[in-house]
This record gives structure tokens, sequence and C-alpha cells, in this order.
């Protein structure tokens, strides 16, 4: 069962794991008082789709009356088939590197957390490091030395360590949320000073 | 924690369902024994109480006289192992191995657990069914129903070997012997009903026998046991896994990428990665650890000089090292090239890999070898020979030999060629050298004895 999005962010913010400011719509009047004239993306959410920019249910760039109103009026035409739907609005992240954060329960071993190059290549590329919860410094290090694309994902120093203690909250998180069987964070945009978590799939 | 001491180490052993036909599973047992020498008291038990090669034979394991031996080594057909089993419990056997198939692996679990449960209620420290068993050199057990002239007879050495599956556990086994690796343990534990590879590992884990753990792995039972052990484990000494599994199809609907991206196979992965294990991705790389682990201890650091008889070899051997992240081409000291521009002859540029020259011979290599080992931005050496050049003879390779007794520094040597090369290969390899036939086999060895060190000298 996958969770209410606001639900699944409420409990990251409790570790300490920003996610970028969002917020369910229900007409374009409503989207566009949240864009504050600034640009925004539109996203449908449902339970039954996971690929959504493979869909074009993810609409970005959003800075006017009129092209939010479109992609307003081409979600929920969309959503027609994917029902039940929500359609959330977002602040646009800045731009970086997209990487993938998750975690899941494994029947053997308990629960993992992973990061990888995100966005769409995570499945063409399948760069990514994987390690059993809890993990210390230690691990979360290891597991971003183990990139392939390690140059690309983390920037030096400060970056570093910023990426180790969002996994290590990551895998507190999974830990102590037993309930919870597969998290993805997809995707993390990471710049040097900082994160923008744009997506949040949690499931129970 | 199960014992495994009265299977590895017995004094007695009864062999059940020993045949008076030569090539039936438990006459080769038999015949195994008496060829290994093992010392202990052997007795027999068929059905038919016949004599075989001239030893006694008891209808059952109840009817002979000693109680409380330590092994049973069970060749009956599947439907017999538990009347077998209940006799052992009652004559207090105290350990068997279940050779026979004919249970969990063709759906018959029910069989299975019944013979688990006998085992449990007397308990009988039980490896199988559907095993090879145990080969120890050193005490001679060798339950392997395999002819002896079909198999190398390894050496006694520091490796023990533990395989699920007796098929690729005999051949690994055999390729080990061929190589001329000392082997401490054979395990074969087939469908694991009792003893498992968390059981295996943590009585291999404090064998002062075993220096190197090679494991073939198919699936852990036990999850959160053996990562509580594979904290442990790596900290006293390497363990090489090899995990089948790899391109087994995952989770068919995952309903996130991070469940599509790491499935089963990966989070083995992922715990063998976490806790310093050394990932062998074939039976070739499961070879080539061992061999590394088994002779060298832990390098100084990650620099490595490579010294050669051909060019070529010298380059492609630096370019294997060079792709790895973690391994360093050594800058040779200027004390290093001072010394040996005044004893190489003139062609032989001061640079590393260090050309020798395809003149090269015992005495020049001695030279460079002292000099290198000398080097303190030196930690590891890899010697390059290539027999085919007019140097290079068997005093060659009693110098490299005599080279590896003096320095403390990691050192492997890299030939390839055919027989002349092979009869010079096994002369080093039984003085302890680790050789090696490709330069990615050298490169990959080098980073496992690297990254493994790293691991262990970690801090907690």
């Amino acid at each position: 069962m996958l969770w209410d999005y606001f639900k699944a962010k409420g409990l990251l913010d409790r570790y300490g794991i920003k996610s970028i400011e969002s917020r369910y719509v229900e007409s374009k009047d409503d989207a566009v008082y949240f864009s504050e004239g600034k640009p925004i993306v539109m996203k449908l959410i449902s339970e039954r789709q996971l690929h959504k920019s493979k869909a074009g249910l993810v609409k970005l760039g959003l800075d006017d009356e009129k092209s939010i109103a479109k992609a307003y009026q081409e979600l929920t035409s969309k959503g027609r088939n994917t029902r039940p739907y929500k359609i959330i609005a977002q602040k646009m992240a800045g731009s970086g590197v997209e990487a993938i954060i998750g975690g899941r329960e494994d029947p053997q071993f308990g629960k993992l957390v992973l990061i990888g190059l995100g966005g769409i290549y995570v499945e063409a590329f399948k760069d990514f490091a994987l390690r059993v919860c809890p993990i210390k410094e230690q691990d979360a290090m290891d597991m971003l030395d183990q990139l392939v694309s390690r140059d690309v994902v983390t920037y030096k120093g400060e970056s570093r360590k910023m990426l180790s203690r969002l996994l290590i909250n990551v895998s507190k998180l999974l830990n102590e949320n037993q309930e919870i069987k597969e998290l993805d964070l997809n995707p993390v945009i990471l710049r040097k000073d900082g994160y923008d978590i744009v997506d949040i799939r949690v499931l129970q | 924690m199960k014992d495994l001491r009265y299977i590895l180490k017995p004094e007695s052993v009864v062999i059940v369902g020993v045949s008076k036909t030569a090539g039936k599973v438990g006459h080769i047992i038999l015949q195994n024994y008496i060829n290994d020498g093992y010392s202990g008291r052997i007795y027999l038990v068929n059905k038919n109480a016949e004599e075989i090669l001239g030893m006694k034979s008891y209808r059952r394991v109840t009817d002979i006289k000693e109680k409380g031996i330590d092994l049973a080594v069970i060749a009956v057909p599947a439907e017999a192992v538990p009347q077998v089993l209940e006799d052992c419990g009652k004559a207090k056997v105290k350990s068997a191995v279940v050779v026979s198939g004919g249970f969990a692996e063709i759906g018959k679990t029910e069989l299975q657990d019944q013979i688990t449960s006998i085992a449990k209620k007397y308990g009988i420290a039980m490896i199988g069914p559907n095993c090879l068993g145990v080969m120890d050199p050193r005490s001679r057990v060798n339950t392997l129903f395999l002819p002896s002239y079909k198999l190398s007879k390894p050496e006694i050495g520091g490796i023990s070997f533990v395989a699920q599956s007796g098929a690729v556990g005999s051949t690994v086994l055999d390729l080990m012997a061929g190589e001329g690796f000392g082997i401490s343990k054979f395990i074969s534990y087939g469908n694991a009903a009792d003893i498992d590879e968390v059981d295996i590992l943590e009585y291999l884990m404090d064998d002062e026998e075993t220096k190197v753990i090679a494991i073939y792995i198919e699936g852990i039972k036990r999850g959160k046991e053996f990562i509580e052990l594979a904290k442990k484990i790596t900290k006293k000494k390497p363990v090489v896994v090899l995990k089948a599994g790899r391109t087994a199809a995952g989770a068919t609907a995952a309903h996130s990428h991070t469940a599509a991206l790491a499935g089963s196979y990966e989070a083995h992965e992922a715990v063998f990665r976490q806790f310093g294990f050394t990932i062998a991705n074939d039976i070739s790389e499961l070879l080539y650890y061992s061999k590394i682990f088994a002779s060298e201890g832990a390098p100084g650091g990650n620099r490595i000089a490579i010294i050669t008889n051909g060019g070529g070899a010298g380059v492609l051997t630096t370019d294997a090292i060079a792709s790895s992240r973690d391994m360093k081409i050594a800058e040779l000291s200027e004390k290093t090239k001072t010394a040996l521009r005044k004893v190489m002859p003139p062609l032989v540029n001061m640079r590393n890999p260090l050309d020798l020259a395809g003149d090269a011979d015992d005495k020049r290599y001695g030279a460079a070898l002292e000099y290198l080992d000398a080097d303190s931005q030196v930690d590891i050496m890899v010697v390059i020979i290539l027999f085919q050049t007019p140097g290079a003879d068997s005093r060659l390779a009693a110098q490299v030999a005599s080279m590896k007794e003096k320095t403390d520094k990691p050192m492997l040597v890299l030939s390839i060629g055919a027989e002349y090369t092979e009869m010079h290969k096994r002369m080093m390899e039984r003085s302890g050298l680790p050789v090696y036939d490709s330069p990615r086999a050298v490169a990959l060895s080098l980073e496992a004895l690297y990254r493994y060190y790293q691991y262990r000298n970690r801090k907690a």
C-alpha cells in the first residue's frame, strides 16, 4: 500500500530529512495560488503508476497561469485511467545531479538502504550501493566510494558529509519504522550546498 | 553452535551402507578411508552383514559393541535413513554425514524434516543430506564418494573450502589440488537440514588450522545470525565468497525503483561487502583470491613495483593494475634508481615497470628484487617471468623463490606459457609463491588483498 505523500513527507521531516515544498491542488486556481508567481512542477500521483516521467505525468517549469492551466487539464484527463489519483504541485528544485536514495525490507537480512545515480538513468546504469541497516558513517562513506559515478554524484568534503548524514538518517528511519517495506526518494537533486528531495514513495 | 569436531576429527567412524560391489557409493567411501590411511577405528554396516575387503560388517549400528562412535557416514537409500539415524541415536553416535540424496531437493521435505528431528532428538550433529560430506587431509577423514583416481589429492595447508553444491565443491577441490593449494578442510553441506553455512563458518572462524575460508553459497537461511557472524569472522581471517544466482529474476512486480534494483543477490552482495568478505564473481576468481590470501599477509600500502623480462607483459600488467581505483604504480625512489643504474646494463630504463630486458637472468632479477625490497616507496612486488626468454630458467625460479623467503612485502609472480612455464610455476608455488597466468588475475588478486586488510585494520 502506497502511503499518502504528506504522511511520508511528515515522517521524513521527523528524521531531519527535508523535502521540497509541496501541496495537493484541486483546481488550476489552487495551483496558481501556490505558485506565487514562481515556476512550479505538477505531478499526478497514483498507486498504479511508478514511472511518472515516462508516462508523461510530470509537468515541469510551469511559470505562468496559462501553462499551469494547460498542465492541470492534461493531468486530470490522464488521471481518468489511473483512478484514484491526486495532483500535487511543487516548487521547482534547483539544478543539480539526480540521485536516488531508497530502502527495502529483505526477507533474509532485514532493512537495506541504497544510493545510486538517479533519475531516469537509474535502472539503465544500475550504478548503486546497498547496505544493511543500521549503517555507520564509515558504511555511508564506503557506499559513496563504491559508486562508479562517485565524482559525479558527490562533490568533495562538505557534500560527502551531507550525503553521509542523509544516508544515516534514512537508515535510521527505515530501521525504526518496521512497517515500511519499500522507500524511494527519487530523484534527490544534489547540489554543492544541499539537496532537494523531489519525489517520495513509501510502501507499507 | 553445533560442533563439527566429531565430523572432522573423529576417532571412530561407522560407514553405513557399504556395498560389496566396487564402484558403489558406500564402497568408494570405505576405499577412500583405507587409501587415505585413516588411523581411527572403522566399522562397517550393511543389511546383509557381509565381509567387505576383509573387514567384518554389522547388520545394524546398534549391533556394534563400541557405543558413542564419533561419526556415522550414511550412504543408504533415502527412505532407509530415518531408521539408520534412530539406530545411531540409540548407539549414542555423536555426528553424521548423510550422503544420500532424495530429500528436499526433489520435493521430499517431509522425509527431510523427519531425519532432522531425529538428529535433534538425539543431539547428533548432522551434515547433509544430499552432500559429499567432508575431507580433512590432517585427520585423513574423507567421506567423498568420488573415486580417488579421478580427483587430485590436495596437500595439507590453510585453505578451507565450503560448498553447498557437491558438484561445484568437487570440481573446485580438484582444481585447488591440481594447482598445489594446501587444504585444511573441505565441507560440502548439501541441503543443510541441520548444520548450515552459519554453523560451518563459526567452526572455521576459530579453527587454528584454517587460515583462509573460501565458500560457495546458493542461499543463506539464517540472515540475521549470518550478519552477527559476519561482523566477527572477517576480523579474524579472510573469507572469499562465490554466490550463485546473480541473474535470478528479482521481484517481478516491484513497486519501487529500489526494489527493482536491489534483489536477493544484491542483498547478499551488500552483506558480504559491508562486512569485509572478498566477493568472487566466478570460480577462477575464487581460486585467485584463495591463493593470494593463503600466501600473503597485509601489504604496507597500495604502491606496486613491477619487474619484467618482457616489455609488453609489463605494460599489460601496468594497465590492469592502474585500472583499479585502489591500486597505484609505485614511483621508485631516487636511491633505488641510482643503485640500479650501477648494476643494470645501460639499456634498462629506470622506471616502473622495470624492464630488465629479454636476456635477464637470475642475477639481474636478484639484484633488482633486493633494491625494490629495500625501497620504502614500494609496498608490493610483482615479478613477471616469461620463461620463453633465453635467461629465464630454473635458476631464476629458484632465485625468485629465495627472495620470497627474505621479504616481508607481498610478492607474486606472473608467468604466461605452456609446459616449460608450467613446470617452473609448480616449482615456485611449492615454495609458497603465488603464481598467476594473466595480468587481470594479478590485478584482481592484489586489489582483493589490499581491500581486505584495509577493512580488517579499521578501528571498530
